[in-house]
């Protein structure tokens, strides 16, 4: 009988680390980030899987907040300081390794976030904009809870969330979402050029 | 199939898989990137298309002019634009058109046109999807024109390819040919000696081993010859006068003394020296011999006018004059101017010509004569001169009653010639070990009508007498080349033509027009027999005729062969399939002459045939001298 008990338990407690959460960056991951970025890194993104931990059962606003705050606390610097390139899409895991990036980069990094908090992908843009404050090219991730509804804006310059009729200051110009273009075409390696690259790296785990 | 043809075959299969393997490949790789091509312009156009779509705002009618625009002036399967609800706001699409290619082509390539996609919004707020996808029109074409060009340059690489790969083998094999030549050669029996050493060790070893063979077998051909050439001396010759012996003249007598002979007939003469006994008492031998010397060159230098005249010592004390064509009255002329010559030189030895004369018995032949009723007919001749005053007796031959005059005969065989009353008869030649055909001889029989007909042997002696055997022999040769059918039942048959038709004038090319017309359907393989007497002179038609046989595939035999050449290369030059000799030959020769000859036929591949066998016993006898092909009447009553 206690026999039959021992076992009950033993495979309550398997089924229970079984249907543990993944954490956002595994283990394996999480120690050559820590090779190549140092013991800082590995804080960062200990407090990172903290912050959408502390979310992940909440609505999607408040996961969009907590995620909008925690990443537009890295710093901003254009990818010919970082990359010594004109234009680079960098991985979640270098953006918040280097602990620096441009535009894009906050937006790639917001938008995997989200979708590992289960955020509907199909609600979130990479939309290409114009900053009227700036005056040059700009991009910032949106969020359509209905796809009629006004989206909302996650920028890194504003760094509070404002629905798109308070931002005047940004000019639409292209909304882009890669997943959902790779899902109706046939064509699954190829959507977009800089977003196939961007997914090419994510997969190699590119740090 | 020779080893050049399978090589080739092998190389060409391999060259033509590779390049088809290649141009699979090429074409693949050509398909693959047409198709991404398809799909960048597609994207490229779905990409450029939405950001235009994004300044209409939203409002349909812009964008579905946008859309229009775009399509018409590119090359668009169909272009749609969907609603975030999937629901179709405006659409494209390309009727089908026909294009310039064929259809099988069409069937094989089958290309789907990818779509592109791309976001479509205006400001802030989500359209929906544009999807574009190409026409593939252009990609087929692209395809075709691509397999059409791989096809010509890969047809024209194939062929410089098989040029090269032919060229290359010929050149590595062309040792080998060489090999085949010289193994052909050896085939053939002759014998060459391969100079060119090739280069590839397999080849080289091949010809070294194939002339160290032909050099043995010419050399076992070469002793063969000698050998034979010396006892030729041993066999024929009479050492003391140098003249022949009496041996000579009974292996050729055959030749004499036969229905189709050349001449009808002569005188024949013995001579014997009487009295000896004393002459060597009185004189001595050295003296003796050198009078009998002087004496048989008498007989040598009286009968030197008399064509193909046999002049031999048949004993000691007796010799014989074989004077073919010679009238009764030169032969008289001739014994008498013997007779006075040789009594002089027995003078001017001191002897007495009472004790020590000559007599001279002269018989008139016909070729009609056996060998025994020339020699006792000679004897009694000689009998007779004894007694008479001069020592000189000649004999007339009898008159045969002719069952048909010459005239009689002229005209049935001219009859015969017209309407073609020649038919062939044919007799075997077997192997006494085997107890199997060789091959069949064939004869000829005039048949005149349904009652009458004559043998060979009756008909041919007048026929010669007439001057008729040549056009015999042109009227028959003509029959078996033109209706060969007449004597199917063979595989092999051999005829025998005689030396005045293949001398006569015309028939050379009689023979050429006729081989050349009929050789091929020939249902037979035909044995063309030559004289021995002809074929040793190696003369300039003999060569003709044998280039000629040579080319249709026709062997050549000899007949009336006794092995009086003074050397026998010519047996090799001709590489008859046979010689054939009378019985009495192979039977009278020494076995060191017998060997002699063996080496060289062996050497060269001829057989030897013993023909006019007419009994067991000497069959027998042949058998025990090696000689196991024959011809003649004992083929009928032995089990043979």
């Amino acid at each position: 009988m206690s026999n039959l008990r021992v076992l009950l338990l033993l495979s309550l407690f398997l089924i229970n680390i079984a249907c543990a959460d993944k954490p956002y960056v595994d283990k394996l991951l999480l120690n050559k980030i820590t090779d190549k970025y140092k013991i800082f890194a590995k804080k960062r993104f200990f407090f990172l899987q903290q912050t959408l931990d502390s979310v992940k059962n909440k609505s999607d606003l408040e996961k969009l907040k907590a995620v909008n705050t925690f990443f537009n606390e890295v710093r901003y610097s254009s990818d010919m300081r970082i990359y010594k390139k004109k234009d680079y899409w960098a991985t979640p895991w270098e953006f918040l390794g280097k602990d620096a990036g441009d535009c894009e980069d906050y937006v790639i990094s917001k938008y995997f976030a989200l979708k590992y908090l289960g955020v509907d992908y199909k609600k979130l843009f990479f939309t290409y904009v114009r900053s009227s404050k700036f005056k040059e090219p700009h991009m910032v991730l949106t969020y359509f809870k209905t796809p009629r509804s006004e989206p909302l804006i996650l920028d890194n310059n504003n760094r509070r969330i404002f629905p798109a009729s308070k931002r005047k200051d940004l000019t639409p110009i292209y909304n882009f979402n890669g997943d959902l273009l790779n899902k109706i075409g046939n064509n699954k390696q190829k959507s977009h050029k800089k977003w196939d690259e961007l997914k090419q790296n994510i997969q190699r785990k590119k740090i | 199939m020779t080893l050049f043809k399978q090589i080739a075959l092998m190389l060409s299969l391999f060259l033509l898989i590779i390049l088809t393997t290649v141009l699979i490949l090429n074409f693949q790789s050509a398909n693959k990137g047409v198709k991404e091509r398809l799909y960048d312009d597609a994207k490229n156009t779905a990409t450029s298309l939405s950001l235009s779509l994004g300044s209409a705002n939203g409002d349909l009618s812009m964008m579905s002019t946008m859309i229009n625009a775009n399509f018409d002036s590119g090359n668009y399967r169909n272009i749609t634009l969907v609603d975030v609800d999937n629901n179709t706001l405006y659409e494209r699409k390309m009727e089908s058109e026909t294009i310039d290619i064929p259809e099988w082509f069409f069937h094989i390539i089958n290309i789907k046109a990818p779509i592109a996609s791309a976001n479509v919004s205006a400001g802030w707020s989500q359209v929906g999807i544009l999807n574009v996808q190409s026409n593939t029109d252009y990609a087929y074409k692209q395809l075709y024109a691509i397999l059409i060009d791989l096809l010509i340059s890969f047809g024209i690489i194939a062929i410089v390819g098989l040029m090269i790969i032919n060229f290359l083998i010929h050149a590595i094999l062309k040792p080998l040919k060489e090999v085949q030549k010289q193994a052909a050669a050896v085939i053939r029996n002759e014998f060459i000696i391969q100079r060119n050493i090739p280069y590839t060790k397999e080849f080289k070893d091949v010809v070294l081993g194939m002339n160290n063979m032909v050099a043995k077998v010419k050399a076992m051909f070469d002793k063969g010859n000698e050998e034979l050439k010396a006892h030729k001396e041993l066999e024929y010759i009479d050492k003391d006068t140098q003249l022949k012996n009496r041996k000579y003249l009974i292996d050729r007598l055959p030749q004499y003394l036969k229905v189709d002979a050349n001449s009808k007939g002569g005188v024949y003469i013995i001579v014997a020296l009487n009295g000896m006994k004393e002459a060597n008492e009185k004189l001595g031998h050295q003296d003796v011999d050198n009078l009998f010397i002087e004496i048989a060159d008498i007989f040598r230098n009286g009968s030197r006018v008399f064509k193909n005249c046999i002049v031999a010592r048949m004993n000691g004390t007796e010799f014989s004059l074989l004077l073919p064509e010679c009238s009764n009255e030169d032969a008289i002329e001739l014994a008498t101017n013997i007779y006075n010559k040789a009594t002089d030189n027995i003078k001017e030895y001191g002897l007495n010509t009472d004790e020590t004369n000559i007599s001279l018995g002269l018989y008139e032949y016909s070729h009609m004569n056996t060998i025994s009723q020339l020699f006792s007919r000679a004897d009694n001749a000689l009998a007779q001169a004894k007694f008479n005053n001069n020592k000189i007796h000649l004999e007339r031959a009898e008159d045969t009653p002719e069952v048909m005059g010459k005239e009689a005969w002229k005209l049935i065989i001219n009859r015969a010639i017209d309407k073609n009353r020649f038919h062939f008869i044919s007799w075997p030649v077997v192997d006494n070990k085997t107890k199997q055909l060789v091959h069949s001889v064939l004869s000829i029989n005039l048949f005149l009508d349904k009652n009458t007909s004559y043998s060979y042997a009756q008909f041919m002696a007048p026929a010669i007498q007439a001057g008729l055997s040549s056009k015999i022999y042109q009227n028959i040769v003509h029959t078996l080349f033109k209706t060969p059918d007449m004597v199917l039942s063979a595989s092999t048959y051999s005829l025998r033509l005689p030396l005045e038709y293949l001398e006569e004038e015309g028939t050379y090319h009689d023979i050429s027009e006729l081989l050349r017309a009929n050789a091929a359907t020939l249902p037979f393989k035909l044995i063309i027999e030559l004289p021995d007497r002809l074929v040793h002179q190696d003369s300039m038609y003999v060569r003709e005729y044998e280039k000629l046989f040579q080319k249709y595939n026709i062997d050549i035999g000899i007949f009336e062969f006794i092995g009086e050449s003074d050397d026998y290369q010519y047996l090799q030059d001709l590489r008859p399939a046979y010689i054939k000799g009378e019985s009495s030959y192979f039977l009278t020769q020494s076995n060191q002459s017998l060997s002699a000859l063996r080496l060289i036929t062996d050497s060269i591949g001829i057989s030897l045939i013993a023909v006019g066998v007419m009994d067991m016993e000497t069959l027998g006898e042949l058998k025990k001298r090696g000689i196991n092909l024959v011809q003649g009447r004992v083929t009928e009553i032995s089990e043979v």
